[in-house]
């Protein structure tokens, strides 16, 4: 028999909208929080509606002070301001400072996302980029039914194709989508098919596809190509 | 040298002034259009307007080749991030870059950057004047000063 598990103690540093719901979220599910708001005001008012959470008012960024939120024993550090920078910075400081195993950075800029990878971000994620994916693929067109979405900017995405598709009669082998992208899964009549290389798709098949989400609208066009 | 000056306030804008008129090639990037009135009329590098932690913007300001990139703009961690995206990103040679908190300051400089603090430089320098001064009252009264206030 194993110990029961001690709640998992997460950081969140900025208590705008994105944190003060992300800690709300959190608590719901059994969490240990600390919230960090710099604005006095604004914790006051985080305090008043979420009452259980611990929130500590200062400079998410500052050494000195993160070293009093018990950020030594955190599983997960949540840099959820609305700045870039500062994100990155308390993610690194957790990191390399207080060896913290893993942080989470919201991303605004979605050309940031590599860079907080390079830079030691574990998971840098971009409201703006899933947002824009699942708008894509909503203006793609009919053939896309449902779109569901990972963390790391990736999604799973059923496809119709199309029965004027070049690729009707042909093998799986003979697809290409866009790189990275990968049919995981045919839905014939109803029913799932593993596809294997010399699986041959047939018009009204739907293709479930792995894929970067900003790469569907390109996925979907290779698929409709005549 | 080709050198990107990232924040055009005070110092980065004296600092680009000087390099440009010593015939290096200067690029400088401020969020602000305002901000390039400081260079002055004389200053014939470039000036490009946008956010320094955009690599888009850095590109736009010619990273690509530069030998040398100064972050001074007036965020520490804004500097911190520009810096390292030229460092690991754009593997330029060198890098400096000015942090105002002394802790940060320490950690940045453990972790590989070349960094300056006016905080403690500016703190050290007063202290030194003070000093001097108190040195200068006691070499004038000719002996000690404590001795020369007991008599």
């Amino acid at each position: 028999m194993s110990e029961p598990a001690e709640a998992p103690y997460v950081i969140i540093v900025g208590g705008g909208k994105v944190g003060f719901h992300l800690a709300k979220h959190l608590i719901e599910r059994d969490y240990e929080i600390t919230l960090v708001e710099k604005d006095a005001a604004r914790a006051e008012w985080i305090e008043h509606q979420l009452g259980t959470v611990s929130i500590m008012v200062g400079d998410g960024d500052e050494m000195a002070f993160l070293a009093t939120t018990g950020i030594e024993r955190a599983s997960v550090v949540i840099g959820a301001t609305g700045d870039d920078e500062d994100n990155l910075i308390v993610c690194q400081l957790a990191k390399v400072k207080f060896h913290v195993p893993r942080t989470i950075a919201r991303v605004s800029n979605p050309h940031n996302v590599a860079v907080f990878k390079a830079l030691g971000v574990d998971a840098p994620v971009s409201a703006t980029e899933l947002l824009m994916g699942l708008i894509e693929a909503e203006l793609g067109s009919e053939m896309v039914r449902g779109v569901a979405v990972k963390a790391s900017g990736t999604c799973l995405v059923d496809l119709a194709l199309p029965a004027l598709s070049g690729y009707v009669g042909k093998r799986i082998a003979d697809i290409t989508i866009p790189k990275g992208g990968i049919i995981v899964c045919i839905v014939r009549a109803g029913k799932p098919v593993v596809p294997a290389p010399e699986t041959v798709v047939e018009a009204g098949d739907e293709l479930v596809v792995y894929s970067q989400l900003l790469d569907i609208a390109a996925v979907g066009e290779a698929l409709s190509k005549s | 040298m080709k050198v990107i000056i990232v924040g055009c306030g005070r110092v980065g804008a004296r600092l680009a002034r000087q390099l440009d008129a010593e015939g290096h090639t200067v690029a400088v990037v401020d969020q602000l259009v305002s901000a390039f009135d400081r260079l002055g009329r004389e200053f014939g590098g470039a000036m490009v307007v946008g956010n320094c932690v955009d690599e888009a913007v850095l590109r736009r300001a010619g990273i690509e080749g530069a030998d040398c990139f100064v972050s001074v703009t007036s965020g520490d961690n804004r500097n911190l991030m520009a810096a390292q995206i030229a460092q690991r990103i754009f593997k330029v040679k060198r890098v400096i870059t000015r942090l105002y908190d002394p802790i940060r300051e320490s950690v940045y400089r453990e972790m590989g950057l070349e960094t300056f603090c006016p905080t403690t430089l500016g703190a050290d320098l007063i202290r030194e004047y003070f000093l001097d001064g108190v040195n200068r009252g006691r070499d004038a009264s000719g002996v000690d000063g404590t001795a020369a206030r007991a008599s």
